[in-house]
């Protein structure tokens, strides 16, 4: 082998000095925070003209977006709003340092919980208290926007992340659609194996949707509503007796799900319910438009897992507020962005998106006309449960913990899965 | 016109040459480079600094710290994440050793297959290169697709596999879903991807064997085996290294495949490095998943480097 003349060694210190010398400047930490030393401000006001980047993850609302827009821009002159569309997983994953340059996400959308946290921690958020879209919302339903006095963000949407039903097959089989406890629950599913059909379809293999059934599992077996936080924190473990009776509950499910269940993806599952060969889809009523999409013509109404023995349980069901919107404190174009959350915002066009989407949102005062949106209303006046699961800061938690109910489903005993979950729980505390 | 280093610097010389005083005169190597072409590969090197010194380099910084990724402040941490790697998370420990499992099966079921096929297929006849488009045709597509095309496959209610085997009356499970067996699922799909590429190498390699070779062999009576194991795997040795060594680095960085098989996150049964890394990254733990990362990098050049001094396919001081 050559030797390295001294000239040579000269250059490649000097190459990797430069190098080391850029790194440093881009190293961690080196850009500034955007909301800035005293915390998020209003948006700027301005005249509501140029481009506006809406992001978000909700491909299937395109075209509803799509429609909202064109009534924007008749009301705006010089206005133009593009949708900066990624899937959920790579908008979890990369929404934040886009956004954090500005130059999309004029507008933005986020996911209820660590996302949220997120990008709060990272000042992205405008403050939105005192703007004319806040006084369109549910009070109620605006804390899961909120961080301290501030209103950073408007949960849009309103879903309930609970088993739907087809009714036509609930009435063939003689069950009620309201178990007053667990037992009565299990004797539902009975009911409906006997008539021929598998009770439930969920879809164990996929981790975002079959996680969906743990609020509904958790709400009533928690001692306390911060439950999922507190695990987080090491104040309540999945060891726990009351942790160990839920799993215990989800093995109870475990004749009533599709055989092969923790290999089912959401599409499968989806197919099994429309297709009326399953009664109940474990996912949520964010799938209603999918399995409409997929033929489905029954009716459908939500069912909850009461997981009480006396039936006296807190909760009546679970719901989540999320695809929070908010004005993106990096944006140059703070005024469109905000008049595009405001019109968002109008019970007219809160409406429409909801009645396409068949979709309840937060926004008070919307007509549903949606004949599933109608049949599904009564739960918004129920006392649910805001989704435990997306108190979860640490995703790694989450899943750890949501994946030691599809083991119990898989066959490993609730103590084994607990501690497995647990393991993964105290290396994060 | 063309320019020839040291040419001013000769043109140059007569001038300052005096008869009288010949220990002036300043001789020029025919060889001497003009500095000013060390400017010409400037771009050159500006580009490789930028996008691989530079984020190589910032990984190394990033490894040392707790930064999250957007806030201002962070601490440096020393090595303090490489050891939470080994010794305090379960998770990476598992990606590691899933990875280390997948790429050993896919390493031996890829390079084995595509060597079989490559020995089938040989030939130029219509027939095989019909066969060669064939087996090839995976490759072409995207990750993506692949992931998703084996998904149906896999689905335990719809699925190809399940409906076929249903039809005999036996019912293959849940594949991806059976945490035991998952994995091998993944693998199976990644060698039906690559191994048409493989076998192309091979077919390279096999077709530039002396005919004579076997000829001579077949006088002396030498059986098919002996002729394999003297003639043709000495000759396709080169090919081998290529093909296990692609195979290794395609296998530890199976993201993309992971990913649309497996969804975002995949479960702990299918977590490999790669995925790993992402959901550090997505967990906004930036300085751990630089840490990961490095340990990554120095994983695959640790296999790939023990791999060839194995298989003895690079000779000593190569």
């Amino acid at each position: 082998m050559s030797q390295i003349s001294r000239r040579q060694a000269v250059a490649l210190l000097g190459a990797l000095g430069f190098g080391a010398a850029a790194a440093a400047c881009a190293g961690p930490g080196g850009s500034t925070k955007p909301g800035g030393a005293t915390g998020p401000s209003a948006p700027a006001t301005g005249a509501v003209t140029g481009k506006v980047s809406f992001a978000h993850w909700r491909g299937e609302d395109k075209a509803v977006f799509d429609e909202l827009i064109k009534r924007f821009v008749a009301q705006h002159d010089g206005v133009e709003i593009a949708q900066d569309i990624s899937t959920s997983n790579d908008y979890n994953a990369q929404a934040l340092q886009k956004l954090r340059g500005g130059s999309i996400g004029d507008a933005f959308a986020t996911f209820r919980g660590s996302q949220f946290k997120n990008f709060t921690e990272a000042g992205v958020y405008t403050d939105l208290k005192g703007s004319k879209a806040v006084g369109n919302y549910q009070k109620g339903l605006l804390s899961a926007g909120q961080s301290g006095d501030n209103q950073l963000g408007l949960p849009y949407q309103v879903v309930f992340p609970m088993p739907m039903a087809n009714l036509d097959l609930f009435d063939k089989a003689g069950a009620e659609t309201s178990p007053k406890n667990w037992d009565a629950f299990l004797g539902m599913c009975e009911k409906l194996a006997a008539s021929g059909v598998i009770p439930i379809s969920w879809p164990g293999g996929d981790v975002g949707n079959g996680g969906q059934l743990f609020n509904c599992m958790i709400a009533n077996n928690a001692p306390v509503d911060d439950m999922c936080a507190q695990i987080e924190q090491g104040k309540l473990k999945c060891t726990d007796d009351w942790f160990l009776k839920m799993l215990g509950q989800y093995k109870d499910l475990k004749p009533f799900v599709q055989p092969n269940a923790t290999g089912t993806a959401v599409e499968p599952a989806q197919n099994l319910f429309s297709q009326g060969k399953a009664a109940m889809l474990a996912t949520g009523s964010y799938h209603l438009a999918a399995v409409r999409g997929l033929g489905a013509k029954f009716p459908i109404d939500l069912v909850f897992p009461n997981t009480t023995s006396d039936g006296n349980g807190k909760y009546e069901g679970a719901y989540n507020a999320t695809f929070i919107l908010g004005v993106n404190s990096a944006s140059k174009n703070q005024a469109a962005a905000a008049a595009w959350i405001d019109f968002l915002s109008e019970p007219e066009n809160a409406g429409y998106y909801a009645n396409q989407t068949a979709q309840h949102v937060s926004v008070d005062k919307v007509e549903y006309t949606n004949p599933d949106l109608k049949r599904l209303s009564p739960w918004l006046q129920k006392k649910t449960a805001l989704a435990a699961r997306f108190q979860f800061n640490n995703l790694d938690v989450r899943n750890a913990v949501e994946a030691s109910a599809t083991a119990v489903i898989s066959g490993t005993s609730p103590e084994q899965a607990a501690a497995a979950a647990q393991k993964i729980v105290d290396e994060r505390l | 016109m063309s320019i020839h280093p040291g040419t001013a610097a000769r043109r140059k010389a007569p001038d300052s040459h005096t008869p009288d005083n010949p220990a002036k005169v300043r001789r020029r190597s025919p060889t001497r480079v003009n500095p000013a072409l060390y400017l010409f590969p400037l771009p050159a090197v500006a580009v490789v600094a930028f996008f691989l010194v530079m984020p190589t380099l910032q990984a190394f910084q990033y490894a040392i710290t707790d930064w999250n990724g957007f806030s201002a402040a962070f601490n440096y941490v020393g090595v303090d994440n490489f050891v939470r790697a080994f010794t305090k998370d379960s998770l990476f420990t598992n990606a590691l050793t899933n990875n280390l499992k997948f790429v050993l099966l896919v390493v031996i079921a890829q390079t084995a297959f595509s060597l079989v096929l490559a020995l089938l297929l040989t030939k130029n006849s219509r027939g095989s290169i019909l066969l060669r488009a064939l087996f090839f045709f995976p490759t072409i597509l995207s990750s993506v697709s692949v992931a998703f095309i084996w998904k149906f496959i896999y689905d335990p209610n719809f699925g190809l596999a399940n409906s076929v085997l249903r039809t005999v009356g036996v019912d293959g499970g849940a594949y991806l879903g059976n945490d035991a067996q998952a994995l091998y699922w993944v693998a199976v799909t990644q060698v039906w991807f690559h191994s048409g590429q493989m076998m192309v190498v091979y077919i390279a390699g096999l077709q530039a064997i002396p005919k004579e070779l076997y000829e001579a062999a077949e006088m002396d009576g030498a059986s098919k085996w002996q002729q394999f194991k003297s003639i043709t795997w000495p000759f396709v040795a080169p090919a081998t290294s290529i093909v296990v060594a692609y195979t290794t680095v395609q296998s530890f960085k199976a993201f993309d495949l992971i990913l649309g098989i497996a969804g975002n996150p995949p479960k702990a049964a299918l977590d490999i490095l790669s995925t790993r890394i992402y959901s550090t990254f997505a967990n906004s733990e930036f300085g751990y998943a630089a840490a990961q990362s490095i340990i990554f990098m120095a994983m695959i050049a640790l296999v790939t480097w023990l791999q060839r001094r194995l298989l003895r396919l690079t000779p000593k001081g190569d």
